[in-house]
């Protein structure tokens, strides 16, 4: 039978009478912290844990020793940055410690003092408690989609905005820029475009999935809010998300790149990254040996190719430091040099309007050379006008980096 | 993606995989296959409206072109006319009088051809791709409708280069139905708008979409009186949901990704299609699926209902939902022609 989707998030209306198969205590012993993860509620039955975790019992709570039967090798990573981060409201992980569901317990104590740790932090309010769901539910939906081999390159959200860093991307718009490609005889940037949409798709993913306090404290100032994050038009500064487009925050990046008369003029520029030009994005198409698939549970495609979304050599500018590891985590940490540049990676994404829509538009040659920051002189006043401004404007996001001092670092 | 792979009996890089594996599985549901299939990956279908006598079928592939059969009454495919564009053809739509075809390419451009002399013009231009084009007939003016990826919705009058009216939308035209007086467009980052199109088209409301991720096709349904009520929305999560005047019913699908949504005429019941090679029926209203057939060795791309409902046409060539190195270009690409009298009744009621 098939596997209801919908139970595997928590929400199956049709509960028993559901036609598809919901599997019960399908992988309980085993997997590894796979039932840990999906412990957090589920959307649907969140509620009435929340407001009486004393009525919790051992049947009744879905346990999601549920995870879904593709082999998930992430859950050896994804599973202890799963168990950080979730606080807020996690009382009944205490509790559900109680229920002896053997996968819970080797993580209970994990998240209980990591619940607790963000409890204190937080203060856990009601609306905390519908903020957790809420990106729970992004965590498991993340699962799902990462799991599926679902089309990666859609916006995602789970209310009426689209979620950041998830730009939407059709696949007939893909096969368009393929097929114009390979008549121009210029497939490599098609396949370092798909490349770097790839492995944009994968970091953001994980990081949804592992949900350290930077994403989430983003994720909710934009579900609720909606507002630029942090970098108020500082640009590529801020370390919170470390997302390729979140770092602006403002959902007008949700819709990036390819805006204007669908063409994306795959990335060329910024050879800072050291990942863009196609000499350093190192690995040639397809036949980068395949490191362990990061996390998507996919074993039968070792040769890696790029669309499989398994293999994690994809991304791997061997020469740029960090950005785009296998784990995909290397954003948060702004330290590395171009890894801060993680954001403007995206942000040569939104630029592509710019580029006259052309393809692969020739690299755009402002030979930043490594530095960071521009300095103000080498902005034109249009592009400082952008860089102050609130929020960028599609279409007019420059192409270099933003001066130092517009930064505005959380 | 190509988790999928394991699964799947295609996609093992798909050369020499045709004709080789034991079972061949381009048709397992051995409906009729109609001949000379495009090319290349057929975007669309459509069949001749019922002004016309007999059945038309037209299709648009990735190769550019624009074929048109008719279909006889035994089943017999006879290949009819071909139209170029200049770019893969990604919607075509019919007149309401069968006369002519309206195309929409990637090109940019839209063409009207008349299928007595066999000419075809163009009708419209836009900044980008247009992804749908529907025809309009409203009591006081008729027109084409052009939704396109440079954002915007535009209706010709196919006399004039310029269009009547021009409406923008917030992102990129993902597709789009028609039904008069309602018009429904789907775009990226999950808009959804609905027009209303008496005496003149203009937008009605935006709707958030319940789908959480990108949408792929929307098909409006009628009730009896063949006035709209509403319509269903596929997204790539393998999800349609179905708005009844708003309400909606969401329903999952087994598909990985919903290539295609199909009302039948008569019934009301549903088809929808999808990149796993299956399609399936289904009874909106009692919420149950009727049918879903065979897995086909190649993504079903496109589909469609003749105008009395007696005939499915369905379409199965590669819709890039694994990326480019699944693409062959030597596969085959089919058109399977499916009775559909009986097997889309609804299940509990007529409709």
């Amino acid at each position: 039978m098939v596997v209801c989707n919908f139970f595997l998030q928590g929400r199956c209306r049709y509960g028993e009478r559901c036609w598809n198969e919901h599997p019960r205590g399908g992988g309980r012993g085993g997997g590894g912290g796979g039932g840990q993860q999906h412990s957090r509620g589920e959307g649907g039955f969140g509620n009435r844990v929340w407001v009486n975790p004393s009525q919790q019992k051992g049947g009744s709570y879905i346990q999601p020793s549920y995870f879904p039967s593709q082999g998930r090798n992430s859950w050896g990573g994804g599973g202890g940055g799963g168990g950080s981060g979730d606080g807020g409201g996690r009382r009944d992980n205490v509790k559900s410690s109680d229920f002896s569901f053997s996968t819970q317990n080797r993580f209970a104590s994990l998240d209980a003092s990591k619940s607790f740790a963000d409890r204190g932090g937080r203060g856990g309010t009601a609306a905390e408690d519908d903020d957790s769901k809420k990106l729970e539910m992004i965590q498991m939906d993340m699962d799902v989609w990462e799991s599926s081999g679902q089309w990666g390159f859609s916006c995602y959200s789970i209310a009426k905005l689209p979620l950041s860093g998830f730009p939407d991307l059709s696949p007939e718009e893909l096969r368009l820029e393929y097929y114009s490609k390979s008549a121009s005889g210029d497939l490599q940037t098609y396949m370092n475009g798909v490349n770097q949409l790839l492995s944009q798709w994968k970091s953001r993913i994980q990081e949804l999935k592992s949900m350290n306090p930077n994403t989430r404290a983003a994720l909710l100032a934009e579900l609720n809010g909606a507002g630029p994050q942090g970098s108020s038009g500082g640009f590529g500064g801020p370390p919170e998300f470390g997302s390729v487009t979140s770092g602006f925050g403002s959902k007008d990046f949700g819709s990036p790149a390819p805006a204007q008369t669908g063409s994306f003029g795959f990335p060329e520029k910024r050879p800072e990254f050291g990942f863009t030009s196609a000499p350093v994005f190192g690995a040639p198409f397809g036949s980068s040996t395949p490191q362990t698939p990061s996390g998507f549970g996919a074993p039968a495609q070792p040769s890696a190719s790029t669309f499989s979304f398994a293999s994690s050599s994809t991304n791997k500018p061997a020469g740029s430091s960090g950005f785009g590891s296998a784990s995909g985590f290397s954003f948060s940490s702004a330290g590395s040099s171009t890894g801060g540049f993680g954001n403007a990676g995206a942000a040569a994404a939104p630029a592509f309007p710019q580029t006259s829509g052309g393809f692969g538009a020739t690299p755009g040659s402002e030979a930043q050379s490594g530095s960071l920051f521009s300095s103000e002189s080498q902005l034109t006043p249009e592009e400082l006008d952008q860089f102050k401004a609130k929020r960028f404007t599609l279409g007019q996001i420059p192409l270099k980096p933003p001066p130092e001092n517009l930064l505005v670092l959380r | 993606m190509s988790l999928f792979g394991t699964a799947s009996s295609f996609g093992t890089g798909g050369t020499g995989v045709f004709g080789t594996t034991t079972t061949d599985s381009h048709n397992p549901m051995k409906d009729v296959e109609v001949t000379s299939p495009p090319d290349d990956s057929i975007s669309c279908l459509a069949f001749s409206p019922p002004t016309m006598p007999g059945n038309f079928l037209i299709a648009g592939s990735w190769a550019n072109d624009v074929r048109c059969w008719e279909v006889q009454d035994n089943g017999q495919t006879v290949p009819k006319a071909q139209q170029m564009h200049t770019g893969p053809v990604l919607d075509v739509c019919w007149s309401d009088d069968g006369s002519k075809v309206f195309t929409a390419s990637c090109d940019k451009t839209a063409k009207m051809w008349d299928l007595n002399s066999n000419q075809a013009m163009q009708i419209a231009q836009h900044d980008g791709p247009i992804k749908a084009i529907h025809w309009i007939k409203a009591p006081n003016y008729s027109c084409v409708m052009t939704g396109s990826w440079d954002k915007t919705l535009k209706f010709w009058d196919t006399r004039s280069p310029t269009p009547m009216m021009s409406l923008q939308m917030p992102e990129r035209c993902y597709c789009a139905d028609v039904v008069y007086p309602m018009a429904v467009v789907a775009t990226a980052e999950r808009g959804l708008i609905v027009y209303q199109l008496e005496n003149q088209p203009s937008e009605f409301r935006r709707i958030d979409s319940p789908l959480k991720h990108q949408h792929r096709c929307v098909a409006i349904f009628k009730d009896k009186q063949n006035k709209p009520t509403g319509f269903a929305l596929g997204s790539i999560e393998g999800r349609v949901s179905a708005f009844i005047l708003f309400l909606f019913i969401s329903r999952d699908h087994v598909d990985l990704i919903v290539n295609a949504i199909a009302f039948h005429p008569v019934h009301g019941t549903l088809a929808t299609v999808g990149s796993d090679g299956r399609f399936s029926f289904w009874d909106k209203d009692a919420r149950t699926k009727l049918k879903t057939s065979e897995q086909l060795d190649q993504p079903i791309t496109a589909c469609c209902f003749n105008h009395n409902g007696n005939i499915f046409a369905y379409a199965s060539s590669y819709d890039w939902s694994k990326g480019h190195e699944y693409y062959n270009p030597q596969k085959k690409n089919y058109i399977f022609l499916r009775n559909a009298a009986e097997e889309l009744k609804p299940r509990n009621k007529k409709w």
